[in-house]
């Protein structure tokens, strides 16, 4: 049930993100018109605290998705995994 | 008898695979696909790892000339020790490249011949130089120059390079123009921070006309005697060294006059951080941190930093009729 209703809250999140956003829109440019300056702050600690690598091939790839993607896939991951262990 | 035959589908419940396995599968394999989307990075990630140049000095393309020979100007000393060399081309910042101090093995891989800069808008004769046309056409000197940049460190180096006002002699300014702004190259196949679309590329920088005249406003094509390497701004950038040093712009592909106020790269994403004028100025704190003193590279001492980086003789007179503006930060 959890996994269920969580999976169908994060796709109606991508529905409202694509519906808003425009379906061509990066995720990191829905972050960056929401938080300015989330991300150059986000990316300053990832890469000098962390590991550059990990910004470049890891978490820039995630951003350059559309919006809505990662909210889909997650959804719909949680939805699937919800109605398997139904069975 | 009853006997069962059982049909071929029909498997005893011993046969089946428990639940906890199946669904241990299926994170499996959402793990094996999340793996797949990003296996080409990690994959070019590899390769571009290999294939880092070891030496901070690597030209490319490799027939980058040697700079001519250029004097020492002792007008400008700089009272410091100068950094250690490998720190100065190994500790950068180059947003284009990246946010960490690391970034010079990436910058290397951008090729700095032919090098081209426009001059263009409020002036009597714009053009397109090469960079090595210009420094045979200009002539070089040697500066040693504080840097100071507004995360609290500083630098001391050798720049070579020529004053940005006889650039500006060459393309005569008309009276119109009260700013000048500079453009940093776009070179999206080494720039990886350009992917990042979001943001508004590209890198501009700018001062006002009084500043781009003033006798320590240098545009450096070396460091060290050697050609500026592109973590360092190579071929061509410039810099004032009384300002932050993001006021500093690199890899200049464009320099164009006008009457209207630059708003540079860094003021669009956090103005209330980094303004338009950013003179150093240690009694007025960063809004996260004190700029009261600043750490040496190279020897991690901390020193007070001066008014104006220390070089308040040359510039302060800019300044004294824009006592309403923000002048530091």
């Amino acid at each position: 049930m959890g996994l269920k209703f969580l999976g169908l809250l994060l796709l109606i999140v991508a529905l409202a993100l694509g519906l808003w956003f425009g379906t061509d829109t990066p995720l990191g440019a829905a972050i960056f018109q929401l938080w300015p300056e989330f991300l150059n702050t986000f990316q300053a600690g990832v890469q000098r605290r962390v590991l550059p690598e990990l910004w470049d091939w890891v978490i820039l790839p995630v951003l350059l998705w559309p919006v809505w993607a990662v909210p889909a896939g997650l959804g719909g991951l949680f939805l699937l995994l919800g109605l398997a262990r139904r069975r | 008898m009853f006997i069962k035959r059982r049909r071929g589908w029909e498997i005893p419940e011993s046969q089946a695979t428990p639940e906890h396995l199946v669904l241990g599968r299926r994170a499996l394999m959402a793990a094996a696909g999340a793996g797949a989307m990003l296996a080409p990075s990690v994959a070019k990630a590899q390769f571009w790892r290999r294939s880092e140049p070891a030496d901070p000095w690597t030209r490319l393309p490799a027939e980058i000339p040697d700079l001519p020979p250029a004097m020492r100007n002792t007008r400008y000393p700089a009272d410091r020790a100068l950094s250690p060399e490998r720190d100065a081309v190994t500790f950068n910042n180059f947003y284009e490249f990246g946010s960490d101090k690391g970034i010079w093995s990436t910058a290397l891989r951008m090729p700095t011949r032919p090098w081209t800069i426009k001059v263009d808008g409020m002036v009597e004769s714009p053009g397109e130089f090469d960079v090595d046309d210009l420094i045979q056409r200009i002539g070089l000197e040697e500066r040693v120059y504080r840097l100071r940049c507004v995360e609290a460190w500083g630098m001391t180096v050798p720049w070579t390079g020529f004053q940005l006002s006889k650039l500006l002699d060459i393309v005569k300014p008309l009276g119109s123009a009260k700013f000048v702004r500079f453009e940093t190259a776009q070179k999206p196949e080494v720039m990886t921070g350009l992917r990042q679309s979001w943001y508004p590329w590209p890198h501009i920088e700018g001062c006002t006309i009084e500043e781009a005249a003033n006798e320590l406003t240098f545009m450096p094509v070396g460091l060290f005697g050697r050609p500026l390497p592109p973590q360092n701004g190579g071929p061509f950038r410039v810099v004032f060294p009384w300002k932050y040093g993001f006021k500093s712009g690199k890899s200049i592909a464009r320099i164009t006059l006008t009457d209207q106020r630059p708003v540079s790269f860094w003021e669009t994403l956090q103005a209330s951080e980094y303004g338009f004028w950013a003179n150093v100025n240690p009694q007025v704190p960063h809004p996260r941190w004190s700029q009261a003193t600043e750490r040496l590279i190279g020897s991690n001492e901390r020193v007070p930093t001066r008014m104006f980086n220390g070089y308040g003789d040359f510039v302060a007179g800019l300044y004294t009729n824009l006592q309403n503006e923000r002048l530091w930060a």
